[in-house]
C-alpha cells in the first residue's frame, strides 16, 4: 500500500472541488494540496449544466430580491442566514470567474449578458450558451493548472474516510489503474463528491453521480440533512433523461400537452403568457418542483403525449427562430437532433421530468464544516442550507463557487500538524479496507447489475413526484432486502486494473445507503413541501406546525436511519404562502400597500 | 443506464466485435464478439452497458454523461474515433468492431492511458495570462446593496471578441483528435490537436497577454510543426472545435514571431557586436 | 504489478488504414507527377539553349504518349491539389469582415474564380501569339 501526507484533501474535480483547490492554493500558497477524483476533473457532472449562474447583476434587481426568491422557492426550508451570505458573495465569484477567463455570454455593449430562470423575479442568470457548466469547469480546470501547489490524483477512488477521535485523519483510496490501495494522511479533507441522482431510474445525471461521499460521511456519523427532497428536472428526454436546460423556457419555449395547450396555466403558474413573452415567475418560469408535478397531474388525466419511450409533453421552441436558437441553444439542437431526431427548428422536443438534484446531503454549517472536525463538505453532495425543499435553477453553480471558495479557505485554515501513531493509523486503514476486500473475496451469487437496477426501480416507483406511506415502505422494505443482497454480491471480474466491476459495486453500496436515507426521511416528513409531495390524505398541505424542520437522517447499521429533526434559520423572511404567477402579483401588491 | 424498453428478446440483434485487453492475462489486444439487442436509439455506449450487464462484467470502458459534453467514452468505431454515446448501432447495419482509441497506450480493454494528453494540455499554459483590465470596468454593477461592488467587476469583451475563440473553446478533451492524427501516433510529444487548439483559443482571447509564454511550446518542432495538416482531427471533432485550424492558424503566428524576432534589436543584441559609428 | 499498458504501434502502412489518411497521402502524391512535369520544363529550357535542332527534338519528346499522358495526369494532380488546398485555406485564414467571418464556401469559390481568371489570361495571350503568328 502506498503512502502519502498532504495538508489539504479535496475529493472529487467537479466544480465545487476545483474552485476550493484553488481558494486554498490562493489562501495559503505554501500548502500541500490534492485534488483526488474518480474521474479526470473534466469529466465530473458540472460539466452537464446547461442554464447559468445566478448572480445580482442588473441596476434594478437587489440583494433581497435574489434572497425571497431563493427563501420562497426552497419553501422556507433554506437556512436563512446562508441565503443571504450566498447572494451577497454570488456576484463577486461570477466575476472572479470572468477574470479567470470563462466565455460568458455577452451583450453588444461587452457587458455580461444575463437571462430569466424559473422562479427569479429579474434577469439574473450569467450563462456561456447553453453549455454553462461545461465552461465552468473547464475555466476551473485549466485555471487549477497554474497552481504548483495543488496535486491531481486523477482517477483515484475513495474507499473510506479515517476518523479518529471525531477528527479526520486521512482517507483510504484506490488507485483505479492499478488496483492498488493508496492511505492519505490530512487533517483537512473537503468531500466535493456530487449528487445521488443515479439512485433513480430517470435521470439527468452522469453515471459517477452515486452518492459516494454522502454515504461514507453518512456511515461516519455525520447527519444526511433534508434527503427527502429531490429535485425531477421538468424537461429531461424520454428513455435517456438527457438534461434540455431551463434556458429554453427563459428563453421563450413553452409546454404543450397533446391538445397543444399549455397546461401550466391550471396549475396556479398563469395567467397564459402571449409566445415569445415569456414573464418571469409565471408560466413555464415557474419553478422546477410546480412543472415537474403539473406534468404528474396531465399525465394521470391522459393528456400527456405518447412517445415509444414513454409518456411525454412537448417543449416547443419553433417560435424563436433558428438565428436565435443557434446562438442560445446550440448544445440543445444538438442533442435533440442526435438523441430523439428532432430538430427544434422545425418540431417540438419530446420531454418528461427526470431526477435532477439531490437538494439534501451532507450536514455542514454555515462555513461547510460537518460534525467530524477537519471534514467539510461542499456542492451538491452537501447541505449548507441553500436550497431547502427546492432548488431554484442556477443557484446551485453558483453555489459551487461562493461556498467552494469558503470551504477551501476553511480547510485551509485548519489543517494542522496533529499526527496519529501509525498503530491507530494501521487500524483506520485495516477497517476501511473491509469493504473493498469483502468485495474481492465476496462468493456469492448476486449481480452488481441487478441490484443497482431493482434501486433505480423501487425508488422510482416509491419515492417519486408523488409519494406515499405505502409507496414509500415498500421501497424501504426492497433496499433493506437489496442491502441483503448486496451482502451476497460477486464481482466478476478478478483483476486489479481498471476494475470498473468492483468500483461499480461499491458505488452501489453507497447508493443503498443514500437511498434508505431519502425513503426515510420522506416517509417521516408527513406534509407536501417543495419536491417533497405527499398524497396520503393528511399531507397533501404544507404543515409549518409540524414540520418547518430540516430532517436530519443517521446511519444505524442493519435497519433504517434515525431521523432527528432540526429548526430553520427563518429569522429574516417569515413563512408565507409561496406562490407564483398572477397569485403572487397579487401578493406583492396587497404586501406594498400594507402601511410599514 | 439506459434501457431498451422492450425486451431484449424481441428486439434485433447486431454483431458487435470489441477490442479486448486485459493487462494481467492478455499480451496483446484480442478480439471478442457480441450479440447486442438494439433499437433506434441504442448508441454503442448503450451496447456496452448491456455487454457489461448481461454478458462479460468485466468489460471495461469509460464514461459518464452519456450526452457527448463530459468527454470520457471515445473509442474506435471500425478505426474511426467517436463518441460512444453519440454513435448510434442503426447506422452500422452490417455490425460494427470497437476499439479503444488509437496512439494512446491501453490500460485495459476500452481505457486508454490520457496522461500525455494531459501534459501536453498543461505545457501549453491554458489560462488568462496577465492582470484583469479594471480600466473597463462595466457600469452594469449589481444592485445598491451589493457589497464591495467596486473590488471586482467584469472586463469587457463584445460578442464579436467572444466569437473570434469561442470554437476553441468547445473542446471537451476527449482526446478523438489526438487518435486521429497519424504525427501523434508517430511522435508522442507533438502537443498534438486539442492542446494547441486551446493555446490559440486563449492567444485569440481579448483578455489575455500570455502570447509570449505560450509561443516557445508553440514553435518548438514538437509543436505546430509537427502539424502536416491532415485535416482528420477536425473531421472527428464532435464539437466542431477544428483544431486543424487552429494549428494552421497557428503557424502563421509561428512565422511571424519567426520574422519579427529575425529582425527585432533583441536578436541582434543578443549577438556580441562592436558599435558601428 | 497489475498495470501494464499496451503500447501500439504504427505500422509502417498506417496511411492505407484509413480512407480519410488516403486521402491525405493521395493529396502529397501530387507531387510525384508535378515534379515529372517541372522536369520537362527545364529539359525545355535546356534544348532551348541547344539550338533549334534540340528544341524540336525536345517538342517531339512531349509529344510522345507517355509524356502526354504524364503531363496530363500532372494537370490533373495540380488541380486536384488546389481543390484541396482551396478547401482548406478558410481554415488557415479566415477572413472577417466586420464583425462576420466570410463563409468558407465564398472563399472556396472566389479562389476558384482566380483560376478561372488565370486560364482566361492564359486563353487570350495564347490567342493573342496565334494572331500575330
Amino acid at each position: 500500500m502506498k503512502q502519502l501526507t498532504t495538508d489539504v484533501l479535496i475529493v472529487g474535480g467537479g466544480g465545487a472541488g476545483l474552485r476550493s483547490a484553488i481558494a486554498a492554493a490562493e489562501a495559503q500558497p505554501s500548502l500541500s494540496i490534492h485534488l483526488l477524483s474518480k474521474v479526470y476533473p473534466m469529466r465530473s457532472h458540472t460539466v452537464a449544466a446547461e442554464g447559468g449562474a445566478a448572480a445580482v447583476t442588473l441596476q434594478h434587481d437587489s440583494i433581497a430580491a435574489h434572497f425571497e426568491d431563493t427563501v420562497a422557492g426552497s419553501d422556507w426550508l433554506a437556512e436563512q442566514g446562508v441565503v443571504d451570505f450566498f447572494v451577497k458573495h454570488a456576484y463577486q465569484e461570477l466575476v472572479q470567474l470572468e477574470h479567470w477567463g470563462c466565455p460568458w455570454s455577452r451583450q453588444a455593449s461587452g457587458q455580461v449578458q444575463v437571462r430569466r430562470f424559473g422562479g427569479m423575479k429579474t434577469e439574473r442568470t450569467w450563462f456561456a450558451a447553453d453549455k454553462t457548466g461545461f465552461h465552468i469547469l473547464h475555466t476551473l480546470f485549466q485555471t487549477s493548472l497554474k497552481y504548483p501547489s495543488i496535486h491531481r490524483l486523477d482517477e483515484y477512488f475513495l474507499l473510506d474516510l479515517l476518523v479518529h477521535e471525531q477528527a479526520i485523519v486521512g482517507v483510504l483510496a484506490i488507485e483505479i489503474a492499478s488496483g492498488e490501495l493508496l492511505q492519505i494522511l490530512a487533517s483537512s479533507v473537503i468531500l466535493a463528491t456530487g449528487g445521488a441522482g443515479r439512485v433513480f431510474q430517470f435521470n439527468t445525471n452522469g453515471g459517477i453521480v452515486t452518492g459516494d461521499g454522502m454515504a461514507l460521511a453518512y456511515r461516519h456519523g455525520v447527519a444526511l440533512r433534508d434527503m427527502e427532497f429531490v429535485q425531477y428536472h421538468p424537461t429531461g428526454l424520454p428513455g435517456s433523461g438527457i438534461l434540455i436546460t431551463e434556458a429554453c423556457r427563459g428563453e421563450g419555449g413553452i409546454l404543450l400537452n397533446k391538445d397543444g395547450y399549455r397546461y401550466l396555466q391550471d396549475y396556479g403558474l398563469g395567467p397564459e403568457t402571449p409566445l415569445g413573452q415569456p414573464q418571469n415567475k409565471t408560466m413555464e418560469l415557474g419553478p422546477r418542483d410546480k412543472l415537474s408535478q403539473a406534468f404528474w397531474h396531465e399525465q394521470q388525466q391522459g393528456r400527456t403525449i405518447q412517445h415509444p419511450q414513454g409518456d411525454v409533453v412537448h417543449l416547443d421552441l419553433r417560435h424563436l427562430g433558428q438565428r436565435y436558437l443557434l446562438e442560445r441553444l446550440p448544445f440543445i439542437c444538438e442533442l435533440a437532433k442526435a438523441y430523439v431526431n428532432i430538430d427544434p427548428v422545425t418540431a417540438p422536443i419530446p420531454i418528461r421530468p427526470a431526477v435532477h438534484y439531490t437538494m439534501g446531503g451532507i450536514l455542514t454549517d454555515a462555513h461547510c464544516a460537518t460534525s467530524i472536525r477537519g471534514l467539510f463538505a461542499v456542492g451538491e453532495c452537501a447541505s449548507v442550507g441553500l436550497h431547502g425543499a427546492n432548488r431554484l435553477g442556477s443557484n446551485s453553480l453558483s453555489e459551487l463557487l461562493v461556498f467552494g471558495k469558503v470551504a477551501g479557505e476553511q480547510a485551509a485554515a485548519h489543517c494542522s500538524q496533529t499526527k496519529v501513531s501509525d498503530a491507530v493509523m494501521q487500524e483506520l486503514t485495516d477497517k476501511a479496507a473491509g469493504p473493498i476486500r469483502q468485495l474481492r473475496q465476496g462468493d456469492g451469487t448476486e449481480q452488481w447489475a441487478d441490484i443497482r437496477q431493482q434501486l433505480a426501480q423501487t425508488m422510482e416507483q416509491g419515492c417519486g413526484i408523488y409519494r406515499d406511506e405505502q409507496g414509500l415502505t415498500a421501497s424501504l422494505l426492497a433496499i433493506a432486502d437489496l442491502k441483503r443482497r448486496y451482502q451476497q454480491l460477486k464481482v466478476g471480474d478478478s483483476g486489479l486494473a481498471f476494475n470498473t466491476e468492483l468500483l461499480h459495486a461499491l458505488e452501489l453500496g453507497f447508493s443503498l445507503d443514500v437511498a434508505e436515507a431519502m425513503c426515510q426521511a420522506a416517509l417521516l416528513r408527513k406534509e407536501s413541501r417543495g419536491a417533497h409531495q405527499r398524497r396520503d390524505a393528511n399531507y397533501t398541505k404544507r404543515n409549518d406546525k409540524n414540520f418547518l424542520q430540516h430532517s436530519l437522517a443517521y446511519y444505524q447499521e442493519d435497519q433504517a436511519p434515525r431521523i432527528d429533526w432540526q429548526a430553520v434559520d427563518c429569522s429574516m423572511m417569515p413563512p408565507a404562502a409561496r406562490l407564483y404567477g398572477d397569485a403572487a402579483k397579487q401578493q406583492a401588491a396587497s404586501t406594498s400597500e400594507k402601511p410599514v | 443506464m439506459k434501457q431498451p424498453e422492450t425486451k431484449p428478446s424481441d428486439m434485433q440483434h447486431l454483431s458487435v466485435a470489441i477490442q479486448r485487453y486485459r493487462p494481467e492475462q492478455d499480451d496483446t489486444p484480442v478480439w471478442q464478439s457480441y450479440q447486442v439487442p438494439y433499437d433506434d436509439s441504442t448508441s454503442v455506449l448503450d451496447a456496452l452497458h448491456w455487454i457489461k450487464e448481461h454478458q462479460d462484467s468485466s468489460l471495461t470502458y469509460r464514461w459518464s454523461c452519456r450526452m457527448a459534453i463530459c468527454g470520457s467514452c471515445g473509442v474506435m468505431v471500425d478505426g474511426t474515433p467517436k463518441l460512444g454515446c453519440k454513435t448510434f448501432l442503426r447506422d452500422y447495419p452490417q455490425g460494427l468492431k470497437v476499439a479503444a482509441l488509437a496512439n494512446f497506450p491501453i490500460e485495459k480493454d476500452l481505457v486508454v492511458d490520457m496522461s500525455r494528453f494531459l501534459q501536453h494540455l498543461t505545457t501549453i499554459k491554458p489560462y488568462l495570462i496577465g492582470e484583469p483590465s479594471l480600466v473597463q470596468a462595466g457600469s452594469a454593477s449589481a444592485g445598491s446593496d451589493q457589497p464591495s461592488s467596486a473590488a471586482l467587476q467584469p472586463q469587457l469583451q463584445s460578442p464579436e471578441q467572444v466569437k473570434r475563440y469561442q470554437q476553441f473553446a468547445n473542446c471537451i478533451n476527449c482526446g478523438l483528435c489526438y487518435s486521429a492524427c497519424p504525427q501523434f501516433g508517430l511522435n508522442p510529444e507533438f502537443l498534438g490537436p486539442a492542446a494547441i487548439a486551446l493555446a490559440h483559443r486563449y492567444n485569440l482571447d481579448s483578455r489575455d497577454q500570455g502570447k509570449a509564454e505560450r509561443q516557445p511550446a508553440l514553435n518548438s518542432k514538437d509543436g505546430v510543426w509537427s502539424c502536416t495538416f491532415v485535416g482528420f482531427c477536425s473531421t472527428v471533432c464532435p464539437k466542431g472545435v477544428d483544431p486543424a485550424a487552429a494549428i494552421n492558424q497557428g503557424k502563421i503566428v509561428s512565422t511571424m514571431d519567426g520574422v519579427i524576432q529575425w529582425f527585432s534589436p533583441k536578436q541582434l543584441d543578443a549577438t556580441p557586436q562592436e558599435p558601428t559609428s | 504489478m497489475s498495470r501494464k499498458p499496451y503500447q501500439p504501434s504504427m505500422p509502417a502502412d498506417w496511411w492505407l488504414k484509413h480512407p480519410a489518411y488516403r486521402f491525405y497521402m493521395l493529396r502529397e502524391a501530387t507531387v510525384l507527377p508535378l515534379l515529372f512535369f517541372i522536369g520537362s520544363l527545364l529539359y525545355g529550357l535546356y534544348c532551348l539553349s541547344q539550338g533549334e535542332a534540340s528544341w524540336l527534338v525536345w517538342l517531339s519528346w512531349l509529344q510522345q504518349p507517355w509524356v502526354m499522358a504524364l503531363n496530363g495526369l500532372a494537370l490533373v494532380a495540380s488541380l486536384f491539389h488546389a481543390f484541396t488546398f482551396f478547401r482548406l485555406f478558410p481554415q488557415v485564414m479566415p477572413l472577417r469582415v466586420g464583425s462576420r467571418t466570410l463563409p468558407a464556401g465564398w472563399m472556396i469559390a472566389g479562389q476558384w474564380f482566380g483560376v478561372l481568371l488565370v486560364f482566361l489570361a492564359l486563353w487570350w495571350l495564347l490567342g493573342a501569339y496565334h494572331v500575330i503568328n
